[in-house]
């Protein structure tokens, strides 16, 4: 298998007691990916980029794609304590950097805070969990459909190949069942309060672990000034914001985006 | 046979600009609130609660209330307000109340104490159905619509063990949690007011009514789904071991009364009032917010004969007046000519209630009151007498599965 022509496999793996959809690529360092509250549509060019360096490690989380549901998991601080015992079930070796996107970025945060020996880094892209300034809102997932969901995470769906890959014309009626499902397990992490936690930006107080928040200037589903906040909390953390960019910047920008990551995780590259 | 007859209206909010409704998609949810006006809904109240009035004197067993939110289609944000003040307004029939949306309270013992104050206020006169709700209230009420079912179902066990178990205790269940259940309002009916689950066919509300051995009230379905509601009761009934009866089925029909076919025939119209449907306009994912239908029921036969028939329950695909007429989801005429309609519903559901849903939309009161006349007169006596000397049981249509 060669990373560099984009090489991956899917499997399925028994972890921390469920069955669960896994994409590899890569045979560097072991890197985390944590998907979003859309799920993961497949092995994005941002991966096969990453796997030219590390060994990428993009589960489908428990209720997500093909990966299998348990009722407990009814939180993002459940879903935090599962990937930390996925981590220990698959051996990777701790402490590995993650990429977490979105309510993926909150649950690696959620990590961080009580378990500093699990990351060495951490990449924030778009977190989900912190509260915007007064006067902004985080877009309402469920008052829209799926549809208009995907084209709202890119600031300019039309010229984004990889929303023309994964949601363009190719969309069948599986792919929407399945967004369906996908929907249905991030109602059942985030849909009160919703896209936030009360005590979430006092707690990011105690991440010991470096960190970098990523943004799209675009961003319509959390605001760009979030990220900010994120900055602020999290000790020592830097922040990028990337251009032409909305709230998915590994499918909107997956050059930049793996350049900005790159930078971070592998500085003397 | 046909045991009691009730009487039904959304008592829709009629005064809203449906070209503004038109040009957004919906009509209901985000609709903007600045389209009601408190002193219109005022009269229309007076209109509804005449006719309700009117009605159980004259001879309606009594009348069916519901309750939805964020929709013009109803004025009824509050089954328990409507129901309390039929309680004291109306001196006979029973209040039908389909229902309290149980999904939605945060606190569901308010429903017990509410259910058991209305109860007493009428002297035992309510019925008491549940519902899940539609799809937008989960959304206007903001209770997380995955666990609508679960939701559903605790809090019903909640209101049963607040009725009928001595109190004090405690309650610990996953959604609802009470240091003490001890309401000192208990209802005058006991153990408690009969228990009715109404619905649009789902098959898992279906099973579990069946399972509570409570009857399964229809909600004005195309008649040609009615074996499936009911072979899936039977069959469940007969695992829990016990015959369905008549009184195990409860049916609303929407149905429009006039001196001439003609005229009833386009009275009937006003069924179709908000932008040519019966329950409004909104987006699927509204209507089906995540996790309101299970995979299971996505994945059903039942629920696709439902959802692919011609219907006009809400989400259903459009349907035009003709065809509402043809699959019997209306039914209009002289008396009759709806007699005779109501008899061929009668053959094939054997529904020991049924609930005529007998205005709407902007029917004038006189024609409304002219309608409930004949009713009472005419459509009601010789309803409960047909077949009151025959043999009871559905005749099955059996085209379900190809219709």
């Amino acid at each position: 298998m060669s990373a560099t022509n984009g090489a991956f496999t899917e499997t399925f793996v028994e972890a921390a007691g469920l069955r669960i959809q896994l994409r590899r690529g890569g045979d560097g360092p072991p890197l985390l990916i944590l998907h979003g509250e859309l799920g993961v549509p497949g092995w994005l060019s941002a991966y096969a980029q990453l796997a030219e360096h590390f060994t990428v490690y993009v589960p489908s989380l428990p209720g997500f794609g093909q990966s299998s549901r348990p009722e407990w998991i009814a939180s993002v601080r459940d879903l935090a304590a599962w990937v930390s015992w996925f981590a220990r079930d698959l051996k990777l070796p701790a402490p590995l950097p993650v990429i977490g996107s979105s309510v993926g970025g909150w649950v690696a945060a959620e990590i961080a805070i009580v378990n500093s020996a699990l990351f060495s880094k951490l990449v924030l892209v778009a977190p989900a969990g912190v509260p915007p300034d007064d006067g902004q809102i985080i877009w309402d997932y469920f008052l829209h459909s799926t549809r208009d969901a995907f084209a709202r995470a890119f600031a300019d769906p039309a010229g984004a190949p990889e929303y023309a890959r994964f949601y363009g014309e190719g969309w069948t009626p599986d792919d929407d069942r399945q967004a369906e499902w996908n929907r249905e397990m991030a109602a059942r992490l985030i849909w009160k309060p919703y896209m936030r936690s009360h005590t979430l930006s006092t707690l990011l107080g105690g991440v010991a672990t470096p960190t970098l928040v990523v943004w799209g200037r675009q961003d319509a589903i959390i605001p760009v000034s979030v990220g900010e906040r994120w900055a602020r909390a999290i000790p020592g953390a830097t922040a990028r914001v990337l251009d032409r960019c909305g709230h998915a910047p590994e499918l909107e920008r997956p050059d930049e985006f793996v350049h900005t990551v790159r930078e971070f995780l592998l500085p003397q590259a | 046979m046909v045991k009691e007859v009730f009487f039904f209206t959304e008592m829709g909010y009629t005064a809203y600009p449906q070209d503004d409704a038109r040009q957004r998609g919906y009509n209901n949810l985000m609709f903007p609130n600045e389209h009601f006006s408190p002193e219109r809904a005022r009269e229309l109240y007076a209109m509804y609660f005449d006719e309700l009035l009117y009605c159980s004197e004259t001879g309606f067993d009594g009348v069916m209330i519901n309750e939805h939110h964020n929709n013009p289609l109803s004025m009824m944000p509050s089954v328990n307000v409507i129901g309390s003040v039929l309680a004291r307004t109306t001196r006979k029939g029973k209040i039908v109340f389909l229902g309290n949306v149980l999904p939605i309270h945060e606190n569901p013992l308010r429903v017990a104490e509410e259910v058991a104050m209305i109860d007493i206020l009428s002297g035992g006169r309510v019925v008491c159905g549940f519902v899940r709700g539609l799809g937008q209230e989960s959304i206007a009420t903001n209770v997380n619509p995955v666990y609508n079912r679960e939701r559903f179902d605790e809090a019903h066990n909640v209101i049963i063990a607040a009725w009928t178990r001595p109190g004090p205790f405690r309650w610990e269940g996953r959604h609802f949690e009470y240091r003490v259940v001890n309401p000192w309002m208990k209802p005058l009916q006991k153990p408690h007011p009969a228990i009715w689950i109404p619905g649009v066919v789902s098959p898992e509300s279906v099973r579990w009514a069946a399972e509570h051995r409570y009857p399964y009230v229809a909600l004005a379905p195309p008649l040609h789904v009615i074996d499936e509601i009911y072979d899936l009761y039977d069959e469940v009934a007969q695992q829990a071991g016990y015959t369905p009866t008549s009184e195990n089925r409860g049916y609303v029909i929407r149905v429009c009364v006039a001196d001439t076919d003609e005229e009833a025939y386009e009275q009937g119209r006003h069924f179709f009032w908000q932008l040519g449907t019966s329950f409004g306009i909104a987006p699927k994912h509204w209507l089906q917010p995540p996790g309101y239908v299970s995979r299971e029921a996505r994945a059903s036969k039942r629920e696709a004969i439902r959802v692919g028939a011609v219907n006009i329950t809400p989400g259903g695909p459009p349907l035009s007046y003709e065809e509402a007429h043809a699959t019997y989801q209306i039914v209009s005429g002289n008396p009759d000519t709806v007699i005779k309609k109501l008899q061929h519903v009668i053959d094939v559901v054997d529904p020991g209630y049924m609930i005529f849903w007998g205005r709407e939309g902007l029917m004038s009161h006189d024609v409304a009151i002219r309608g409930i006349d004949l009713m009472t007169k005419e459509v009601i006596p010789a309803v409960k007498a047909y077949r009151a000397d025959r043999e009871q049981g559905r005749r099955r249509l059996g085209l379900a599965a190809t219709g």
